[in-house]
């Protein structure tokens, strides 16, 4: 008697979220499917890829292809010029990891020039990733986001404990997008939601970083995390967890062991650079299928492979 | 004169002024010379937040004119006042743009505005560095200090004592000289800025205001009623007005009242009109600061603990030995307790730490003292009802510190202090010092003041601890009393779900979380403090079956907390709908089919039970937020309540119990069973592991022999 | 949906006689309920008891053996409804029109990815073996001998009857699927595979066809079956997957009950990176056998990771194994670190110490299988249970360092640990994993 499928389309909707500004303005959310179900329903805009590009130049020892795709950058906006090149490439992520006061500690205005240069290197819709220090980062984001008035850019990340400074600094006071920041938890991640709104963050301003980890470092808790996120945000028409769900990928998977390992010291491993974007690259997949909107990625192959995995599921 | 006639002649003082102003400045540099304050996109902020218009010149400037005097009205109402008083402001910023339309520099030289005497404009850069602060509240409000205070060190006394709060300072007037002569640091930077020579730069501080509404809140030009309304549920903002207070800046005031910024004065001529919180007449300017705070509504974030010993979640476990203690307060052998207590606020003077006896160092090593420790609370907002979770909390708060130890609650308490924190410094007071800074800093939302009593001396111990027993004996008389029906909302607990994601408690009176750790209580104060938290309230309105216990509120609440995997839940039954369990229940009951009861068991019993299975057999088939009739997690202290499967029939059921906690909760459940059946000690007819183990039809004799009244009830299944 | 256990209960004969080896009829209940045991086990069951609780005890997917491994019985469609209890196969694709210079290197690419993750081996279980009609039955015999020779579990995807016949023949108990039954062979391949006691793959244009196709042969008598769901195209596979199992699960279609199998091969054409990224895919999204050209390191290694990590039970922490892991290689004399079984705590951490390239032995205690902090607060991490420790592996007899870092979390334990551990240096390490080369740097200097 045959087989009919039934599409499962839901009447709520994972919210529209716009980032950057003008003809390569990017806008995440909108579906009313499982995540990537677009044979249930036509999406109504894709999930994207974005690359990561760091103020520290990538080590790229046993990373020839990496080194080659930013051979004779001098200068930061260069890089983020040439990282905008990539095949895919929704957006760039400025990870700004020279901030870190345990680091190289770069100033607030070192990191201001920075991030305008790098606006002035591409019209790419910008995402501002910190140093992981709270002071440093809320001091930061405050400056850049004065910095960058009509780029419209998204900060990552909010957390429980600089939500405020930055849902104000960023989100109230600019306009712009703010990432809230939760450690794998459905009920924080509501709960700094409902906080950042009650700030007067509105709705449409955040974005949710849900956590993430690089596969087999405990990414079912990321899975089962984002599973029941947009389970609450499509079945129950939870509109404190319909935020879109970026997922900094790039940011776990090239300090595991398996990206980081040298041939020479793991020969039976083979090729650390094919072990590195593997890693980028499943892990990648995983997170857009558990329902992440954007991933942020490193390696061009990753980002052209996984770009074509979405069209391909379109 | 009255406040009214004030008002009113202060505003037109003040337009007055500003129509000179502009005719003067016409007729410097004509109606076409442009008008603007520098660095704001916001035009002349207050004339567009209340009539919408934006300046550009000085033709634009003189129409605005009739506008703000059109907002000037006369009816004699508090609107009457409200109005003027804004166009009052406005009419001041008409004042201050004409000078800046002839001079971009009139108050100095500097191009760095902190560098000149007055501050006057503050650019938007400047609203957004205060803004960003004031909308998280790591800045707790600003004060705006108007003319000069009866004495030098009286205006300093306020400068530093409002700066060492974390509150921010503007000043105007002569107070601004009195600072200079003290050799007070002032600018944006220390928080401390002097903004003009007289109450017409309170246009500058005004404009602030409305574009943080602007940039923070989205307010709209020409809303009066929002813009007034975020200013006041936004903006902590307050005004200290010294004596002899100018009709203009009266007039001020009220448009500041109108913003929702209370203004507390010396002043007392004229002042007829009182509102309370709104306009304050304090003689006593000594006093000003808690009164400007208390009337703002501001508290303040304790920030520093002091104590000479560390204060961290890493020393809750530290055990300390008989050798390294330096002295002990027991309460298995002298007289010890610890109690909160809700106080009228007025009584309470806030951070007052009182030790009454001997202190640390005046005992003997290792010697075991009587010591009471008494917590006084107060605020608009407490309620008796959160005195015991706060008491519990102590525990929890004295553990964090290096190097003492503490265990129990209420007159059961053990603290040791050790020899290594007595060495740092550890002295009686500072116990209070914590303890003032934890119940502030956690229970910020109710605690408005707090003062701390210790005591050591033992005859005061003891006249304490009788008085205390009477306290706690009346709260635990109350928590009894509470039945399901004699409350309106119940609560949900959604604590477990990092475990059990679909798992939700429902937290009534007669049935507490089945960890046995939250009460209804405690779910209600921990709604209370932490509204997003994971106690959400649950009304009970909506009745389906309150035999079974079941309402549509519960289930509501049920499916929006377990994300959509529970449809509903019956509070009094086992059959129909079970609650769910998490995995950290204390006790499982499961239905025992050949004596039409049900068995007990909780975790700490390893035996297996006539049902055949062990205790974690059973927890594997009932955990994980699933419903399993037949089987149930619960508290211990559900087991004797009356809603205890009311739904089967009840506590007659309870065919089978380990022995020691059929011991645990025999007082109640005997009292509870010759209440509702007329029997008597029901606890002999229950079966335990003595009599049998893994053998049905041994229970089943057991219970003949006994008469247990399941045998004769209906199948339940 | 599953039946509760009081339900089966009520049918059950209520003697407690112990037969099945539960002291009552109640736990027996439970336990089928819950999976744990089948009725088979209680002898006196009633044939009209039997009758109504088979048809509403048989599961909505079916479990399927592939040799040693399990497929299907999935209740749920996302771990965190209860869990997933079968992860997926791996599989390396063989094809009888490659050149044999190309079937060694893949077999011998798959054969070198071997080795143990958290107490599980990982390997590449499957070969799949096609035998198409353009190649001679003896060639594709000869290849699935080879295949058979790697001693790994054979699919066997034949064009024909004489192709099948053909490569089972020389399979022989290697092989333990027969693939390929369409619209137009499934009588033939349907007797091919029962005779063999295969399981039989089922391979149509569509899930419609394939529906047809599956109702034909349960009709049969055959419930041994594995659903192919590769189609065209990678978003025809993926809507398959999902369609196949939401069916199944959702509602309730049994002849949809059934595992999958997903030719990444096939759909990503040789792309090796669209193929990890389509198998990470099907990894979490219902791919039962995931075949993909060959497995090396660089795929193995995430994949196999992420597929631990998708099919533990939520309520299970993962553990390793309780011992002494010297890193950087280290020896007796480089210093020693102690921390907790929680298998996330140790693959963060020693990562982490690998980065510093530092020596260092890394001492894993039995915590339980908690995070530091949680077994800590449970008493499970202690001062008492390093002790141990030290005790059982004989540690102080062994090491010459004498320095023992400690997690800065548990930083309270110093103290009793210097009394219980007389000669070693007890040092305070840092409170997160990510704080760790940097410390061990400066500590090292």
């Amino acid at each position: 008697m045959g087989f009919t499928a039934k599409a499962q389309v839901y009447k709520a909707a994972i919210q529209e979220t716009v980032l950057g500004a003008g003809e390569k303005a990017l806008t995440l959310g909108g579906a009313r499917t499982q995540p990537l179900c677009a044979f249930d329903e036509a999406w109504k805009n894709a999930p994207a890829v974005g690359v990561e590009v760091s103020d520290i130049p990538f080590e790229t020892a046993g990373l020839p292809a990496l080194a080659a795709w930013y051979e004779g950058c001098g200068s930061f906006g260069d890089r983020v010029k040439k990282a905008a090149e990539m095949e895919g490439a929704k957006f760039i992520c400025l990870h700004f990891e020279g901030a870190d006061p345990g680091g190289e500690n770069k100033s607030v205005e070192e990191i201001v020039a920075l991030a305008k240069e790098a606006a002035a290197a591409t019209d790419l819709p910008l995402v501002i990733a910190g140093c992981k220090n709270v002071e440093k980062d809320q001091a930061l984001f405050s400056a850049v986001s004065d910095a960058l008035p009509d780029r419209n850019p998204l900060f990552l990340s909010a957390r429980e404990e600089d939500y405020k400074t930055i849902g104000a600094a960023c989100a109230m006071a600019n306009g712009h997008k703010v990432g809230a920041e939760s450690a794998v938890d459905i009920n924080l991640a509501k709960q700094l939601n409902v906080l950042m709104t009650q700030l007067g963050v509105p709705a449409a301003g955040i974005v949710m970083n849900l956590g993430s980890a690089a596969a087999g470092y405990g990414f079912e808790y990321v899975a089962s995390t984002m599973d029941r996120v947009k389970a609450a945000a499509l079945e129950q028409n939870d509109t404190m967890l319909q935020m879109p769900v970026i997922t900094p990928v790039a940011l776990e998977t090239w300090s595991v062991k398996e990206s980081i390992m040298s041939e020479a010291d793991m020969p039976e491993w083979g090729s650390q650079e094919e072990r590195a974007i593997e890693m980028e690259i499943v892990t990648a997949s995983a997170c857009l299928t558990s329902g992440s909107d954007a991933v942020i990625l490193r390696h061009p192959e990753s980002v052209k492979t996984i770009a074509a995995m979405i069209a391909a599921l379109a | 004169m009255g406040l009214f006639d004030v008002v009113f002649h202060g505003s037109d003082e003040m337009y007055a002024l500003a129509e000179t102003a502009v005719k003067e400045t016409l007729e410097k540099i004509g109606e076409d010379a442009p008008v603007a304050f520098g660095s704001t996109a916001y035009y002349l902020a207050c004339i567009k937040a209340y009539t919408g218009l934006e300046v550009t010149n000085m033709a634009q400037l003189r129409d605005a004119l009739t506008p703000i005097r059109a907002m000037m009205t006369r009816n004699r109402r508090t609107a009457d006042i409200f109005h003027s008083g804004i166009a009052t402001v406005m009419a001041a910023e008409v004042i201050e743009a004409c000078k800046y339309a002839v001079n971009p520099l009139p108050y100095g030289e500097n191009e760095n505005p902190n560098d000149n005497k007055y501050h006057g404009h503050m650019t938007d850069a400047e609203v957004r560095e205060l803004g960003v602060p004031l909308v998280t509240r790591d800045i707790p409000g600003f004060v705006v200090l108007i003319d000069e205070a009866p004495t030098d060190e009286q205006a300093v006394a306020l400068i530093k004592g409002y700066q060492s709060r974390g509150i921010f300072v503007f000043l105007l007037g002569g107070i601004i000289d009195q600072a200079m002569r003290k050799g007070v640091k002032m600018g944006f930077p220390v928080r401390v800025v002097p903004v003009g020579p007289d109450i017409i730069g309170v246009s500058h501080i005004i404009s602030l205001v409305v574009r943080a509404a602007f940039i923070f809140g989205n307010i709209q030009p020409n809303d009066y009623v929002n813009m007034n309304r975020y200013t006041m549920d936004r903006i902590f903002a307050f005004v200290n007005a010294f004596s002899p207070v100018s009709d203009m800046t009266v007039a001020c005031g009220a448009g500041a009242i109108a913003e929702g910024f209370p203004v507390i004065t010396n002043e007392v001529k004229d002042m007829d009109w009182r509102v309370p919180k709104s306009l304050v007449i304090n003689t006593d300017v000594d006093t000003w600061i808690d009164c400007s705070l208390e009337a703002r509504g501001i508290k303040l974030k304790v920030t520093n603990i002091d104590v000479p010993v560390a204060v961290s979640s890493a020393f809750e476990g530290e055990i300390i030995r008989k050798g390294d203690m330096q002295l002990e307060a027991d309460g298995s052998r002298k007289d010890c307790l610890e109690l909160v207590r809700t106080k009228d606020v007025r009584e309470i003077e806030d951070h007052k730490i009182t030790l009454v006896g001997k202190d640390i160092d005046e005992f003997g090593v290792g010697e075991k003292i009587c010591m009471a420790t008494i917590v006084e609370v107060g605020g608009a907002k407490m309620q008796p009802d959160f005195e015991p979770v706060m008491e519990r909390k102590i525990h929890s708060f004295v553990n964090c510190l290096e190097g003492i130890m503490h265990t129990g609650q209420r007159d059961l308490i053990r603290i040791r202090v050790s020899k290594a924190a007595f060495e740092a410094g550890f002295r009686m007071k500072h116990f209070g010092e914590l303890l003032y800074a934890k119940i502030k800093n956690e229970y910020e939302a109710v605690v408005d003041k707090c003062q701390v009593t210790i005591y050591t001396e033992p005859e005061k111990v003891h006249e304490l601890r009788i008085e205390a027993n009477k306290i706690y004996d009346a709260r635990d008389d109350r928590v009894s009393k509470l039945s399901d029906e004699s409350v309106d909302v119940f609560y949900t607990c959604i604590l477990c779900q990092s475990f059990s994601p679909s798992h939700v408690c429902i937290v009534t009176p007669e049935r507490l979380g089945l960890c046995g750790a939250v009460s209804w209580m405690d779910a209600k104060a921990t709604n209370q403090l932490d509204p997003n938290g994971p106690c959400q309230i649950v009304p009970k309105e909506r009745v389906v079956d309150e035999e079974i216990g079941i309402w549509e509120d519960v289930n509501e609440a049920v499916q929006t907390y377990s994300h959509g995997a529970l449809e509903q839940v019956s509070l009094y039954s086992i059959m129909q709908d079970p609650m769910t369990s998490c995995g950290c229940f204390e006790c499982i009951c499961g239905i025992e089919p050949f004596s039409n009861g049900v068995v007990i068991v909780n975790r700490e019993h390893t035996g297996v039970t006539p049902v055949g299975m062990t205790f974690s057999e059973l927890a594997s088939m009932t955990g994980g937020g699933v419903q399993t009739p037949g089987f149930m997690g619960h508290g211990r202290h559900f087991i004797p309540s009356k809603k205890f499967m009311k739904a089967e029939g009840g506590l007659q059921r309870i065919v089978w119990m380990p022995k020691a906690l059929k011991e645990s909760v025999a007082e109640k459940l005997n009292a509870n069973a010759k209440e509702l059946y007329g029997i008597e000690n029901f606890t002999d007819m229950i079966a335990d592991e003595t009599i049998v183990e893994g053998d049905p039809e041994a229970l089943v004799a057991f219970l003949t022999e006994k008469g247990h009244p399941a045998l004769g009830l209906e199948p339940m299944m | 949906m599953a039946l509760k256990g009081l339900d089966i209960f009520k049918l059950s004969p209520k003697t407690n006689c112990k037969d099945c080896g539960c002291p009552t009829c109640m736990a027996f209940s439970m336990k089928v309920a819950r999976g744990a045991m089948t009725l088979d086990k209680c002898p006196h069951m009633s044939p009209e008891s039997l009758a109504k609780l088979s048809s509403a005890t048989e599961p909505p997917m079916k479990t399927i053996s592939i040799g040693e491994h399990k497929l299907g019985g999935e209740t749920v469609m996302l771990r965190h409804e209860k869990t997933l209890v079968n992860r997926n196969l791996y599989g390396a694709f063989l094809c009888a029109n490659m050149p044999d210079e190309e079937i060694d290197k893949r077999i011998a690419e798959s054969m070198a990815v071997d080795y143990e993750r958290i107490g599980e081996r990982m390997i590449v279980e499957v070969l799949y073996v096609n035998a198409p009609a353009e190649q001679s039955p003896e060639r594709c015999a000869e290849v699935a001998k080879k295949a058979a020779e790697t001693g790994r579990d054979l699919v066997i995807e034949a064009a024909d009857e004489e192709r099948a016949k053909a490569a089972l023949a020389s399979a022989g108990a290697a092989a333990k699927v027969l693939a390929g039954a369409n619209a137009a062979n499934w009588e033939v391949f349907n007797a091919l595979a029962t005779a063999k006691k295969l399981v039989l793959g089922v391979k149509a244009a569509n899930l419609s066809e394939a529906h047809d196709i599956i109702e034909k042969l349960e009709a049969a008598g055959n419930k041994n079956l594995i659903v192919d769901v590769t189609g065209g195209s990678i978003k025809e596979a993926f809507a398959n997957a999902m369609q196949l199992r939401r069916a199944a699960l959702k509602d309730g279609d049994r002849s949809f009950g059934y595992p999958s199998i997903v030719n990444t091969a096939r759909l990503a054409r040789g792309d090796r990176h669209m193929q990890a990224a389509l198998a990470s895919l099907f990894t979490l999204r219902y791919g039962s056998i995931v075949v993909l050209d060959s497995m090396s390191y660089a795929e193995a290694l995430p994949l196999y990771g992420l597929r631990q990590n998708i099919f533990t039970d939520p309520q299970k922490p993962m553990k390793v194994e309780p011992g002494v892991y010297p890193l950087n290689g280290a020896d007796e004399n480089s210093p020693c670190c102690v921390t907790v079984d929680f298998a996330l705590t140790y693959f963060v951490v020693s990562g982490e110490l690998e980065r510093s390239g530092v020596p260092i032995n890394m001492f894993i205690t039995d915590a339980g299988g908690y995070s530091v902090l949680t077994s800590w607060a449970a008493g499970k991490f202690s001062a008492g249970s390093i002790e141990k420790f030290f005790k059982d592996f004989d540690i102080d007899s062994k090491y010459k360092n004498k320095t023992l870092i400690l997690p800065g979390k548990v930083a309270v334990l110093k103290g009793e640990l210097e009394a219980r551990l007389p000669g070693w240096n007890i040092v305070v390490g840092t409170t997160e994993a990510i704080q760790l080369v940097r410390f061990l740097r400066d500590f090292k200097s």
